[in-house]
């Protein structure tokens, strides 16, 4: 009898393997449709720049890419659906920096910057000063010494609160005498209508969603290292002797745990493409800032950022 | 501006757009009239395949899948009592007693000329006072907006005449649910009890098709009625209400028109607020006003023309500012700027060509949807016939998809479940789910705006009476909300001298279930 159930347990044991050897011999990773998490709704900026990925991603790769939205809470419902998913290379994803840096310090978001295997960065979005065409604002010292002048009088508009716009006006207040009234709102279009409406004097905005209005406005500096080739004639925010830099930047990731070689194969695909130069050139059409850096570059920026951003957020009396 | 439009004219009698019309109108007014599945989402849903047409081509579709998709709202409004969109609300309020009254035929003609009309009115708006209308549209910032939010918030009291505590308890309540999520103002999150998905909100689609649907489901299955309502369809129908709206409607038409284009303009109110309004105005200003809400084509018709004529309106400051004046113009935009199409008043001139081609092919499609939806509306009515177990199951199911679909989230699907369950016991107790919507819909208007309002008074100085005495327009809309509150008074006024009762009449109130 005994002897009888062990030969019954090893038939089972030796079918059971033989069914997994075509397993084994799986075809190699990719073998399937890979998962892309946008964590906006379709049309939106971040869409449309993973849309145009999508246009080359079959010159590189037998798979598929297919469009998952999981658009709530300004991006932080998609971020953790990345962070949360198995790391088996069929769920990547983009990311928003400081997104995802900002949300799990304020909204309490269930998941942190640690939680990724960064792929790469595709765009990166400086923060640029804006005023209305007709403003007498002809420069940043211009808009200084009018808020040094009327304490309280001029209202910045901002996209937020705690938001990238929201922490380049706390870096620029707590480094220079600015003392303005803040007014938020809950996203760059009605942040735009309200500056041709003159409801605020001045705004900090994302250059990509001020070009689409640039015929109304005027574009006093913009947050970056150097000048864009988007707005070659925009001084720096540096050349003007103010030393503020920010950005709005976006990437893609996986959850974490990875294997290393399908994170390997995915960095090469996306590298591949942020080189052609026909993905440059749509990036470009769609006024979309194309900046490509490594997966380690930008985990490193991010993880910088991190820092940098708690300690301004504590410093305001923002985070309890 | 004539240059543009006759090349515009030549661009949109191409075979190959007038099939990208009918294509477009035709799976709009499907998507719109699936409770659910929205406007917003079917233009977005499209825009991809738009990047593989040239810019022309895919912005014609667009348009046409918008305007049947606002068009779409008012048949499910009108057949199952759901507001296909959120613009369809107030189409509900006299769709679904035209239907219980075996009149569902009447109900979607005058729905189909409403929107047809109105939509030609917000195309004229966009063809020849974009500039102006555009400058227009900015003045209007926290204290405008919040004022407005207001005025449409006020409609409760016309709508709940009768018993208003009731109205604006079931308003308050809508208020309270509104404010569950990210606070506007401060950044931080409220009301989500630990449950984090719950910082988004509750999203305002499935709240109403739980509080609309889902509850009218609930109802039809205790009802025992084999169909949900009588319907033998009238000879003759369409040309009735034709003549009817042609004679009797003109003026209504046409101010719910040029009311739905003005709404359509500003950035933060859509078709929610203007359909409400116009109807409200409507019922202010007819002769009956005991009529609306029994069934009334001038309801339907109000509420119709002006969802229809925010496309127009909406459109304006997208093309002319980059600003888009609704969520469905945003994405527009997008897929604008995803061919490198810059906006702004040049627009007209730089890019004409398309410019002119794309109104144009909107007076096109508002004239297409006359027989493409004559044509879904006649099928669609088959739906009375069909028995009620099968269709009570067919809104479930298409009731928990569509709301699934929004996010991609089974929080959604539970919203749709508590708020069908809510909105039942609500009617029973004669609480007014229309009321209820309002307030989910307008809450976080209200809110932001006044949150804006209060930094506003920083740099004034003052409180935040000073913000909205300062605006001109924010003293108009202050005055027309007190006389949108003091309407019930003189219209109870008005009543005791003609007749003696009226009743509101919104989804399965207390004598729906008299079965």
């Amino acid at each position: 009898m005994k002897i009888h159930s062990v030969i019954k347990a090893a038939v089972v044991l030796l079918f059971m393997v033989a069914l997994s050897i075509p397993g084994m011999a799986k075809a190699e990773y990719p073998d399937g449709p890979i998962n892309m998490v946008i964590a906006f709704t379709a049309g939106g900026s971040s869409d449309v720049q993973a849309r145009i990925i999508q246009k080359y991603w079959n010159k590189y790769s037998d798979q598929r890419l297919v469009f998952v939205y999981k658009p709530g809470a300004g991006g932080a419902i998609g971020f953790s659906e990345i962070a949360h998913s198995k790391p088996d290379g069929y769920t990547i994803g983009g990311l928003n920096v400081p997104h995802i840096i900002l949300q799990p310090l304020v909204q309490k978001a269930p998941f942190g910057v640690e939680d990724f295997d960064y792929i790469c960065q595709v765009i990166n979005d400086p923060q640029v000063v804006a005023v209305r065409k007709d403003s007498p604002f002809k420069s940043i010292k211009d808009l200084f010494a009018y808020a040094q002048a009327n304490p309280k009088k001029l209202l910045v508009g901002l996209v937020g609160p705690n938001s990238g716009h929201h922490l380049m006006f706390l870096d620029v207040k707590d480094k220079y005498d600015f003392p303005v009234s803040e007014v938020f709102y809950k996203g760059a279009a009605d942040q735009n209508a309200a500056l041709l409406g003159g409801e605020v004097g001045v705004m900090f905005g994302n250059l990509n969603d001020v070009m689409r209005s640039q015929d109304e406005m005027r574009i006093l500096a913009i947050a970056s290292e150097k000048r864009n080739d988007f707005m070659p004639d925009v001084p720096t925010m540096r050349e003007q002797g103010y030393d503020v830099v920010s950005y709005i930047r976006r990437g893609f990731a996986a959850p974490k745990g990875l294997p290393q070689d399908k994170l390997d194969y995915l960095t090469k695909i996306f590298k591949d493409i942020c080189t052609d130069p026909g993905y440059v050139a749509d990036l470009k059409t769609a006024g979309q800032p194309g900046e490509y850096a490594s997966g380690a570059e930008f985990k490193e920026y991010v993880l910088s950022q991190f820092a940098k951003d708690k300690a301004a957020l504590e410093k305001a009396g923002l985070l309890k | 501006m004539m240059e543009f439009i006759v090349p515009a004219l030549g661009h949109i009698i191409e075979p190959w757009n007038i099939l990208l019309m009918v294509l477009g109108l035709t799976g709009g007014i499907i998507v719109g009239a699936l409770p659910g599945l929205t406007a917003t989402m079917g233009v977005a849903l499209m825009v991809p395949a738009t990047f593989a047409m040239n810019a022309t081509s895919g912005l014609i579709m667009l348009g046409a899948i918008y305007v049947g998709a606002i068009y779409g709202g008012s048949n499910s409004a009108c057949l199952i009592c759901t507001p296909g969109t959120p613009s369809s609300v107030a189409t509900t309020f006299d769709g679904w007693p035209m239907c219980k009254a075996g009149k569902a035929d009447f109900g979607l003609y005058t729905s189909l000329i409403s929107s047809s009309f109105g939509g030609i009115i917000g195309t004229i708006m966009l063809l020849f006072l974009a500039a102006p209308l555009a400058r227009f549209a900015l003045r209007f910032g926290g204290p405008e907006n919040f004022w407005l939010c207001l005025f449409g918030l006020s409609t409760i009291a016309v709508m709940s005449a009768d018993n208003m505590m009731k109205g604006l308890l079931s308003g308050a309540f809508g208020l309270l649910i509104s404010t569950i999520g990210i606070d506007p103002n401060v950044g931080v999150p409220r009301f989500t009890f630990g449950y984090y998905p719950l910082v988004q909100g509750i999203e305002v689609i499935p709240a109403m098709i739980g509080l609309f649907s889902f509850s009218q489901v609930l109802y039809l299955i205790g009802s025992h009625r084999p169909f949900i309502a009588d319907y033998t369809p009238t000879p003759g129908a369409f040309g009735q209400v034709a003549r009817f709206l042609g004679s009797k409607c003109k003026v209504l038409l046409t101010r719910s028109s040029l009311i739905g284009a003005l709404v359509g303009m500003l950035p933060g109110a859509g078709g929610e607020i203007a359909s409400i309004i116009a109807y409200n105005e409507s019922k202010r200003w007819d002769k009956n006003p005991e009529i609306y809400g029994k069934g009334a084509m001038e309801g339907l018709a109000s509420s119709e023309s002006a969802n229809n004529a925010v496309i127009g309106g909406s459109l304006i400051p997208m093309l002319t500012l980059g600003i888009p004046g609704s969520a469905v113009a945003a994405i527009i935009l997008g897929a604008l700027l995803a061919k490198g199409i810059q906006p702004g008043f040049k627009v007209f001139t730089n890019t004409g060509d398309l410019a002119y081609t794309f109104i144009m092919s909107q007076f096109a499609v508002c004239l297409l949807m006359l027989p493409i939806g004559y044509l879904l509306a006649k099928v669609m009515a088959k739906l009375l016939r069909i028995r009620l177990t099968f269709v009570a199951i067919a809104i479930v199911m298409l009731s928990f998809i569509g709301s699934y679909a929004i996010r991609n989230n089974m929080l959604d699907v539970w919203i749709v479940v508590i708020f069908g369950v809510v909105g039942y016991f609500s009617s029973r107790v004669g609480l007014d789910t229309g009321s209820m919507a309002l307030g989910i819909i307008l809450g976080p208007m209200i809110e932001e705006n006044l949150g804006k309002c209060e930094h506003l008074s920083h740099a004034l100085g003052g409180s935040i009476l000073d913000v909205f005495f300062s605006s001109n327009i924010a003293i108009a809309l202050m005055a027309l909300t007190a006389l949108s509150l003091a309407t019930p008074f003189l219209l109870s006024k008005k009543k005791k001298m003609l007749f003696e009762q009226s009743e509101t009449g919104s989804c399965g109130t207390e004598e729906d279930f008299d079965a």
